[in-house]
């Protein structure tokens, strides 16, 4: 069983600070949507609003067009792995996953059976009798995750999953999610702050800033087609440059430019002398160039004292690229850049103020 | 033990440490020394360095009905009230994790705290003019258990918070976003969390209680004794070795109750720090 979930413009504040200022999201069943921001952008209130933790102040939750705003969290067949796991340390990792269903009566005969399929979904088929201070940071996510989903919730909720865990099991734990939310096929709804992990196990990612969600859409869109600075820089490296309808212009037009052109350093190429033509280009000296394994990253300071970061493949000849040598950066793909027009709403208030 | 980097960074400091440890010991315990060496002596009268070696006045004081009485009403008295302190104090402890209002939760943290510091003899008077006004309360225990219960809620209370401050504080909202109703949450989360500090709240209660005697001067009907109370009257009448035996007697039963205690207790974290290391390990 799993919900559609729609959140219609809700605004929360604790104390005197107003944490969210009107937010609207829609999760189609079974999708995996990532709230991505700095720590407080909002991201785990979102989240404590959709499990029922969070009192809002305004605004509409809906589950399947249902609103939800009202029920308390135990009514609310959600499931929720908190970034601490919050595993009850006085149960056996079997009472653990059984306790929702303690919870809801079930008998005790059923409470085994779906114990026994959880841990065996989670890849814990033998801990059932292990008590969770005896478990690695990873198996505790994963009866974690076991317990949330024990009781065949209408959506799964994780705070920031991997933020217990070190780099490399998070990595496998990310893939490992991934799996277990297809498998199940259960909408969920995951923190986090770690762009890769957004971008790892999301089929939607939200970015969340300062209380509004900025732009939700599919990581791709998220890095090729930015809605503004913001988001552009958030993701990845991104070059931002004064740009007009028809791409970006010389750093010396900027007075002309009606947006922002954004330039993926991976976009960008060093221009050979014979190579100029009338393209559009960027002059500078090179500050800084490293060997990143799949790539060299160069980083290069304009005369405006503008930075501008390249990639270039991993077995360019850089010996030429030394710090303090004058370079002409091109773009190599223009039909990947992508232009941010200033929006006609900033436009009006600009002539309104 | 033999050479551990904290004895060798303490170096030649140590030794005043260690005498000045050791004399603190013996002002602790001096005193109670020599009331158990003036229990066995074999005269009528306390005399200290005592007398031969006897246990004349243990025989009398494990004989004597009045002394016996005065026990168990004590023993009574102790316990029920340490009953009421365990639930009083627990249920406080537990109402404070609920609270919202982390103004509120200091306030109440402090009232429930405060009345260590108020001395039992303003509660013995209060609940000495409430008996005044309620006969229903005179001639029995009651109101002797109830106020010394109140005289040990604090202890409770100290102790359960701090049991439930240690748990994980996402534990109760992911219980209830699981489906538990909160009577489940009480039963099943917070309370196998605290037992074991609901129980070293009970062992402080009873000892508070059965050592109390401001609240037994004024709550007990004529003619009941509590033993501390008992003890009080032997010393104002004869200074007896009766009297130093009862009380060695006590103090034994309260190291006891509270050694037994952190025994138990030490074994149990022993138990907990062998689990986390495993899971290290693992």
């Amino acid at each position: 069983m799993s919900i559609a979930l729609s959140i219609q413009d809700v605004h929360v504040t604790l104390g005197h600070f107003e944490v969210l200022k009107g937010v609207s999201l829609d999760a189609e069943p079974g999708t995996f949507v990532t709230l991505l921001g700095a720590s407080g952008s909002g991201k785990t209130t979102l989240l404590n609003v959709i499990a029922g933790l969070q009192q809002l102040d305004r605004g509409h939750v809906l589950f399947d067009g249902q609103n939800v705003e009202r029920r308390p969290p135990r009514k609310r067949k959600v499931g929720v792995v908190f970034q601490s796991y919050a595993l009850f340390p006085h149960m056996s990792v079997g009472d653990n996953v059984a306790f929702p269903l303690r919870a809801a009566r079930r008998p005790s005969v059923e409470r085994r059976k779906v114990v026994q399929e959880m841990l065996e979904l989670v890849d814990l088929a033998g801990m059932v009798n292990r008590a969770p201070a005896s478990l690695s940071g990873g198996q505790r996510q994963r009866v974690a995750l076991a317990r949330a989903l024990a009781s065949d919730p209408g959506i799964l909720l994780l705070d920031e999953p991997m933020a217990a865990l070190d780099k490399q099991l998070r990595e496998r734990m990310q893939v490992e999610i991934k799996r277990i939310q297809q498998q199940v096929g259960i909408t969920t709804v995951a923190v986090t702050h770690d762009q890769a992990e957004a971008m790892t196990m999301s089929d939607q990612v939200a970015i969340m800033h300062e209380g509004t969600l900025v732009q939700v859409d599919s990581p791709e869109n998220l890095y090729r087609r930015p809605v503004n600075e913001y988001v552009a820089s958030f993701l990845g490296e991104a070059n931002l440059f004064p740009a007009d309808r028809g791409g970006p212009l010389a750093l010396d037009a900027a007075g002309q430019a009606t947006g922002t052109a954004v330039i993926r350093p991976e976009d960008l190429v060093v221009l050979a002398p014979d190579q100029l033509g009338d393209h559009w280009r960027v002059p500078g000296v090179v500050r800084l160039l490293s060997f990143q394994g799949s790539r060299f990253r160069l980083e290069v300071v304009t005369a405006t004292g503008r930075s501008v970061v390249c990639s270039l493949p991993p077995h360019t000849d850089a010996s030429a690229l030394v710090p303090g040598s004058e370079v002409i950066l091109g773009c190599g793909a223009p039909d990947r850049v992508h232009v941010i027009h200033r929006s006609d709403a900033g436009d009006a208030l600009e002539v309104a103020a | 033990m033999t050479d551990s980097p904290l004895r060798r960074s303490i170096g030649w400091y140590r030794m005043p440490i260690l005498i000045i440890a050791l004399l603190t010991s013996l002002v602790f315990y001096l005193p109670f020394l020599v009331v158990v060496t003036t229990s066995w002596t074999q005269t009528s009268f306390i005399i200290f360095p005592p007398e031969g070696f006897s246990l004349q006045s243990y025989t009398g004081v494990l004989t004597d009905q009045e002394w016996r009485d005065a026990f168990k009403v004590s023993l009574r008295v102790a316990s029920v009230g340490t009953v009421i302190a365990v639930l009083l104090g627990t249920l406080g402890a537990l109402a404070l994790t609920r609270l919202r209002s982390r103004a509120a939760r200091s306030w109440i943290r402090t009232l429930f705290i405060v009345p260590m510091a108020i001395p039992p003899v303003a509660y013995a008077v209060g609940l000495y003019s409430v008996s005044v006004q309620a006969e229903l309360l005179q001639d029995n225990l009651a109101l002797l258990m109830l106020g010394e219960a109140l005289l040990a809620v604090p202890y409770v209370f100290v102790m359960v918070s701090s049991g439930l401050s240690q748990a994980d504080p996402a534990l109760r909202p992911v219980a209830s976003t699981l489906g538990a109703s909160w009577p489940l949450i009480v039963w099943r989360v917070d309370l196998p969390m605290i037992v074991g500090h609901m129980l070293a709240g009970a062992v402080f209660a009873f000892a508070v209680i059965f050592d109390e005697v401001v609240l037994s001067v004024f709550l007990t009907p004529i003619g009941v004794k509590t033993l501390p109370l008992q003890m009080l009257t032997a010393s104002q009448e004869e200074l007896s070795p009766q009297l130093t035996a009862a009380s060695t007697l006590v103090s034994m039963l309260a190291v006891l109750l509270l050694g037994g205690y952190s025994l138990f207790s030490n074994r149990r974290t022993a138990r907990a720090r062998r689990l986390s290391r495993k899971a290290a390990t693992a």
